[in-house]
């Protein structure tokens, strides 16, 4: 599945429904009467406590990030969902979306009965109201500087260059600003030679060193994780990035520019191996399902055809599982007790471990590693997880009651704050819904300002 | 760096106490140190953090994960066995803001250092807790490692060959350092709401879920549909082909992501083949999903049939997304990491090397991270600290060096 498409400059332009789908958009609210505007229904009604334990701060400023408005203008996840997390923790987020289109992401992945809404944009798309804005249009550029300057964040994802070419340059944005944050992600970077191109999350994976890296030595790579990996890791380093920006905003009023290459985020996770590189020339190379620096570290077939996971990361780990397999003699200083032993004996050791873990159904294998405390784990998946008793007691899984789709389950909000946990108000919205709400009350423009800006399509 | 240009980091000020181990709590410090925290390092006068032995050994015994990853914190050796080291602890938490740590559930509270004492101690005080599996639930106690936190958390089952052993996801270390993003990100949130209300809080972190956040649809797909999503291989999504990793005529790897039909026009005009994108062939992206085979089967005899730059190249000139399978060689001979400066070289005295480390990201305009130095010697700033903080005099220090405290 992917999620990143730094094309969306193309994306928003051109796009993959055909423009004539416009008319039979339906709206979300009565186009332009003047009369209040109510909230909106399913928002209200998706709204519930993260956790069962704990009680919803009564009002969102209770928690940390409330009265902070961010505009997230980006396609798919790359940055967006920075904007995720922080509406989880109270901040309030407007979707800015191409009236014709909006987001890709609503038509990326498993459809659902809501024609604008697959269940990733369901998902992703948690907690934000959709404003629509053709950016394309003068005026639309200048509808989308009001809203900038009422805010506190802008997060964009389109190519290098494209913000610019809309008259929507840092300097035009600052202007109106002077104290804007802003995250810009693309694949490359705003900076370097390869800023322009193309790059989406399988790319990055590539270029930042990590899809070298996953599959059996001399083999074919292959996919490492999820499709969108590297989405949210240039996410969660934009995240911080925006937080450590307000911090330095309220000292000093000044606003700045996060610049994140997705590759940067992936090449930033790989421990060691540009020093190892640096200093001794090493290559690291595919690895298989072990790891370079312990044995046995890695993932062993159950005798009923499953897998588990098993680090012994230390000798002592290594000795808890010697026990568990009762052969506390494999742990002796003569034998395997040193990891330098183990690692010199790769495959003797991993064949010991092949055909234990082999002789054992899962469950077995589980209960006398976990019995002597051995770091040990099922290989989960997605059918095994909505088993899990634990996922259930973290609230991992949050079920949502979605009108016209019924229940919908998605990940749950981390990291988990004590005093503030953060919430999730509503799924991903419908284009266009809270277009009006945000025109009227934020920007103040009267009823017949708004019919004109629909009728010419700006909105 | 001079020493105005440091106050300026937004998070000058801040002081934090780094006394977990490994990766995942000690990142979040790690970043929140390139922005201008001063990170203590408390560590076991013996041994401290067992990072300082994972990965490849450098001359000083310190392998070279400890160098890069423990930057800019100063080390401060503490035994937190011994009730006089846990006093020690207590004053400097007084005088902290942050403390992160990734003991076993249990552990610091059998020190007497749980969330209650030291929030008592220190009422603003905000503290990061990484465990495998959280501080609540049925497996807390359980230890966990990122190894076992990417099986559990979903990620495992999806890598690999059809069918085939899951893989180890490209790195054993991914979930270590996605937890510390996320704690990284609670930690500031929780500064934030503190600044505002004088009240702390602390993080419950679990491995496990840092993963589990980064499997997109696979959630709500299996409770809606029950699909359960299988492993990849090299060239498998489920909405997009073709997608994945190609052999090039050189034995090099390319990647290559037709996400929409534009791109995949792109690709087949870089090709040479624009009428694979016709509307009778394979232009829509749902009839190139029935065909994964044929259209695979087509990318890959043009990728076999050019040397890695070459399909490059191509692809570039036809704005199709593609990429390098990098190695670390191909990374240090690229363009854009040089233009980036996204590494380092950094001169370590004591190791007479220099030695290369990633930059801090996220870059920002007005105040970059920066790096003042590499991970330090055990206990390089016991000192130091224990003078400056707690004013305490040398026989004092050679005191609790002589007990065995520090």
């Amino acid at each position: 599945m992917q999620m990143t498409e730094q094309q969306s400059a193309d994306v928003q332009v051109m796009g993959d429904t055909p423009h004539s789908a416009s008319e039979s958009l339906p709206e979300s609210h009565p186009a332009a009467d003047s009369a209040p505007v109510e909230p909106d229904a399913e928002q209200a009604h998706t709204r519930y406590a993260i956790s069962p334990q704990r009680e919803l701060p009564a009002e969102d400023d209770k928690l940390p990030m409330s009265g902070i408005r961010i505009i997230d203008v980006g396609n798919f996840l790359a940055g967006p969902y920075a904007a995720s997390i922080l509406s989880e923790f109270g901040a309030e987020v407007l979707k800015v979306e191409h009236p014709i289109s909006g987001d890709p992401m609503r038509r990326f992945g498993t459809p659902t009965r809501r024609h604008d809404a697959s269940l990733a944009w369901l998902s992703e798309g948690r907690n934000r109201k959709s404003v629509t804005i053709d950016l394309r249009q003068k005026e639309g550029v200048q509808l989308f500087l009001k809203l900038i300057a009422k805010s506190d964040v802008l997060i964009e994802n389109f190519r290098p260059g494209t913000m610019e070419e809309w008259g929507l340059s840092w300097k035009e944005l600052s202007a109106v600003n002077p104290g804007l944050v802003m995250l810009r992600v693309s694949g490359y970077g705003q900076t370097g030679p390869y800023r322009r191109r193309s790059g989406i999350a399988h790319i990055a994976h590539a270029f930042g060193g990590l899809s070298y890296l996953a599959g059996f030595p001399g083999e074919t790579p292959v996919i490492p994780s999820t499709a969108p990996l590297g989405d949210y890791m240039a996410s969660l380093y934009g995240a911080v990035g925006i937080m450590i920006g307000l911090r330095h905003r309220e000292k000093t009023g000044r606003g700045q520019v996060i610049d994140i290459g997705i590759y940067e985020a992936v090449f930033r996770q790989l421990d060691e191996i540009a020093a190892a590189y640096g200093l001794y020339g090493k290559i690291r190379e595919r690895e298989g399902s072990g790891s370079f620096v312990a044995v046995p570290h890695g993932h062993f077939r159950t005798a009923d055809d499953k897998w588990v996971a098993i680090a012994c990361t230390t000798d002592k780990m290594f000795e808890r599982l010697s026990e568990a397999m009762e052969r506390p003699e494999l742990a002796s200083a003569g034998l395997y007790g040193e990891q330098r032993k183990r690692l010199a004996a790769r495959d003797t050791v991993n064949q010991i471990v092949i055909e234990w873990v082999g002789s054992l159904s899962r469950d077995e294998v589980l209960a006398r590693c976990l019995a002597k405390e051995v770091p040990v784990g099922k290989v989960n998946s997605i059918a095994d997880i909505f088993e899990d008793e634990h996922f259930q007691a973290r609230g991992n899984l949050e079920h949502v009651q979605e009108d016209g789709l019924g229940e919908v389950v998605i990940p749950g909000v981390i990291p988990k704050l004590s005093e503030t946990p953060g919430r999730i108000t509503n799924l991903g919205p419908p284009l266009g819904n809270a277009t009006y709400e945000i025109l009227r009350e934020l920007l103040e423009i009267s009823g017949d300002e708004i019919r004109r800006l629909r009728q010419h399509k700006i909105i | 760096m001079t020493q105005e240009t440091r106050a300026a980091l937004p998070l000058a000020g801040i002081r934090v106490i780094d006394v977990a181990t490994v990766i995942a709590a000690p990142y979040c410090a790690s970043i929140l140190g390139e922005f201008g925290a001063d990170v203590l390092k408390v560590e076991h006068p013996v041994g401290g953090d067992a990072l300082r032995r994972f990965g490849t050994p450098t001359s000083r015994g310190d392998t070279l994960t400890w160098l890069s990853e423990a930057r800019n914190k100063r080390s401060v050796t503490i035994d937190l066995h011994r009730p006089e080291g846990v006093e020690l602890f207590k004053k400097l938490v007084e005088q902290s803001d942050v403390v992160c740590e990734n003991f076993r559930p249990g552990t610091l509270e059998k020190w007497g250092l749980g969330w209650e004492v030291l929030h008592a101690i220190n009422p603003r005080l905000i503290m990061l807790r990484v465990t495998g599996y959280g501080q609540t639930g049925p497996y807390k106690d359980r230890p966990g490692f990122a190894r076992v936190a990417h099986a559990v958390g979903g990620i495992v089952y999806l890598a690999g060959m059809p069918k085939g052993t899951p893989v180890t996801p490209g790195s054993t270390t991914l979930g270590d350092y996605l937890t510390g993003l996320y704690g990284c990100l609670g930690v500031l949130m929780a500064l934030r709401y503190r600044d505002r209300t004088g009240c702390g809080q602390y993080i419950d972190a679990a491995l496990y879920e840092s993963v589990f956040r980064c499997t997109d649809e696979l959630a709500p797909a299996y409770s809606m549909y029950g699909i359960v999503r299988e492993r990849h291989g090299p060239t498998h999504n489920d909405f997009a082909c073709p997608y994945g990793h190609f052999p090039t005529k050189d034995g090099k790897w390319v990647a290559i992501a037709c996400t929409t039909d534009k791109l995949f026009q792109r690709l087949a005009n870089a090709m040479g083949r624009p009428e694979l994108a016709s509307f009778s062939t394979y232009g829509e992206q749902k009839t190139r999903l029935e065909h994964r085979h044929d259209v695979n089967e087509i990318v890959r005899d043009w990728c076999g049939s050019l040397t890695r730059d070459e399909v490059l190249n191509r692809c570039y000139a036809a704005e199709a997304p593609a990429g390098p399978l990098n190695n670390i060689a191909d990374i240090f001979g690229d363009r854009q990491f040089h233009a980036r400066r996204n590494m380092v070289a950094i001169d370590v005295e004591d190791i007479g090397e220099t030695i290369m480390v990633p930059t801090p990201i996220p870059k920002m305009s007005e105040t970059p991270g920066e790096i003042r130095h590499l991970g330090p010697r055990l206990g390089e700033h016991t000192d130091e600290v224990l003078r400056e903080l707690l004013g305490m005099n040398d026989q004092q220090i050679e005191e609790l060096r002589h007990k065995h405290v520090i």
